[in-house]
């Protein structure tokens, strides 16, 4: 559903994202975690047609990403960081814009919203929402209509508890629904709860891949049957960026099984 | 053709929303009954002018304002393309993008300018009769012309600025270069060159601004010799009659190439 074969993207002579492949496929929920700069965003970005990649390919439910654009386009949800339209944009206009786009009934996008608690805040600009508010609204709208694949760039910010449960829930969601989930986020407490695989970046490399188990093994932190219920991730996560790139990249081979 | 549509109506809806819009329209209509009350009388007393020397007299600020708030409108609206995101992470190209906002302003530009000017027409057949009153209307063909034309200028400049602040700035430079810096150029291509080889010359400038460009499409329009400019007035007689097909073609083709430029220039951007 999603594929990235040696995707790259440097800004004059600085690499923003390091040649990077990828699948992650239909039903598979993949968490790219790092610090910031780390990448993380300019993969999302760079999938999503909001920055043109300096080389490589990708592909989104079978369609080039840059030959293919409003095709692959077409199956995907995305949502960024920022809200990405102006503040004083409608809450009903954007629903029916992203409606009409992707040929969604506007009953069932209004529907999508309401699942969201949002019905009363459709005459709303988004500058008039609170942060939560906005963030559940871009939620509605980048899962609407039928999306195979879903870019989730920090999902969980400026959500409370409510809401970030609001997210997993979306995601879990999406991933019952056979989309392709790709997320980024800095809540590893929700990476570990939901990501069958997990990127951790830095400096615009990937440093590691694999399942929690494995990264466990490759970052030297030891890993019983009985750390799924309460997974150390923090402590995996910070073995990991601790020991540089170079390293790292001996232990994305053992992920891999190259070097094992 | 539905996602295009989709577009615009979103875009409709956002420039309706605008706050300056319906300033636009009343300051239009009060700008233009006062130029229909202006005229006094040889013994001092005030008269409402007909649409003849109303629409003359309308010309100049037609073709000193309406370009002002359109470069300055695209300006800003160009500019804020970099800001969507969400739009360009939509099944739609970027040069649909452009043009829908492009679009959607010119509609509602347009039909303030439509409203402002026409209320101002209203007044001015209840009280001096509808004489000449095709003028009147020509005279709005002209301002629509000139609005949508520095529009796709002005989201050119903000496309390719990417900052509001510069888009704005480098917009108002432009409108003194096309209201004042292309006469000035021209009175000087007068002085310079034989009489003989001025005439192509002065038609060249003129295609190669489109606030001239208007202003002598008018002054054509209205089949009057009234100065308005030393740029209109040398041109008017340059042209002649078939002139304003190639005044309104270049005005046409002001909208087309900036609006082109715009769109290739942001679905190369990286946002």
């Amino acid at each position: 559903m999603i594929r990235l074969e040696e995707l790259h993207k440097s800004y004059g002579g600085r690499m923003a994202l390091a040649p990077l492949s990828l699948d992650v496929a239909a039903g598979e929920v993949v968490a790219v975690v790092g610090p910031n700069g780390a990448g993380k965003s300019t993969t999302l970005r760079a999938l999503a047609g909001i920055i043109r990649p300096s080389g490589g390919q990708a592909w989104i439910a079978g369609h080039d990403i840059v030959m293919q654009a409003s095709a692959a386009r077409r199956h995907l949800g995305y949502l960024s960081q920022r809200p990405g339209v102006p503040l004083s944009t409608v809450v009903a206009d954007l629903l029916a814009l992203v409606a009409g786009v992707r040929g969604v009934l506007w009953n069932e996008a209004v529907e999508a919203v309401t699942a969201a608690g949002l019905e009363d805040r459709l005459g709303s600009t988004l500058n008039e929402l609170s942060g939560g508010q906005r963030q559940r609204v871009m939620l509605a709208i980048a899962t609407l209509g039928p999306i195979t694949a879903l870019l989730l760039d920090e999902p969980s910010i400026s959500l409370d508890t409510e809401g970030s449960e609001e997210v997993r829930l979306t995601i879990r969601r999406a991933r019952e629904r056979g989309a392709a989930v790709l997320f980024a986020s800095h809540h590893l407490h929700d990476v570990a709860a939901l990501a069958d695989r997990i990127l951790v970046m830095t400096l615009g490399r990937v440093i590691a891949q694999g399942t929690l188990p494995e990264l466990a093994v490759a970052a030297g932190v030891p890993w019983s049957g009985a750390d799924a219920a309460d997974p150390p991730i923090e402590r995996i996560y910070r073995a990991l960026l601790s020991r540089g790139p170079a390293a790292s990249e001996r232990r994305l081979n053992l992920v891999r099984g190259d070097a094992a | 053709m539905s996602d295009s549509l989709a577009l615009f109506r979103f875009e409709l809806a956002a420039a309706r929303r605008g706050k300056a819009v319906p300033l636009f329209a009343v300051g239009f209509a009060l700008a233009s009954v006062a130029v229909a009350l202006v005229g006094l009388s040889a013994g001092g007393v005030v008269v409402v002018q007909g649409f003849a020397r109303t629409s003359v007299s309308l010309l100049q600020l037609v073709v000193w304002v309406v370009p002002m708030l359109a470069l300055l409108t695209g300006a800003v609206v160009g500019s804020e393309c970099h800001e969507l995101e969400l739009v360009a992470a939509l099944p739609v190209s970027r040069r649909a993008v452009v043009a829908a906002r492009w679009l959607a302003w010119s509609v509602t530009l347009g039909a303030a300018l439509l409203v402002g000017l026409g209320a101002a027409g209203v007044v001015i057949a209840r009280l001096s009769g509808g004489a000449n009153g095709w003028r009147y209307l020509r005279l709005i063909g002209v301002a629509e012309l000139v609005l949508v034309a520095t529009l796709a200028l002005g989201m050119w400049i903000g496309v390719a600025a990417r900052t509001r602040l510069r888009a704005v700035g480098v917009s108002v430079g432009v409108w003194f270069v096309l209201v004042i810096g292309v006469d000035l150029l021209a009175i000087g291509a007068l002085a310079i060159l034989p009489p003989g080889r001025a005439g192509g010359w002065l038609s060249m400038l003129l295609m190669a601004d489109p606030v001239d460009s208007a202003r002598a499409l008018g002054l054509s329009l209205f089949q009057t010799d009234v100065v308005a400019g030393p740029m209109g007035a040398a041109l008017r007689q340059v042209l002649g009659g078939a002139g304003a097909w190639a005044l309104a073609g270049a005005l046409v083709a002001w909208t087309l190439v900036p609006l082109a430029i715009a769109g290739r220039r942001f679905a190369r951007s990286d946002l």
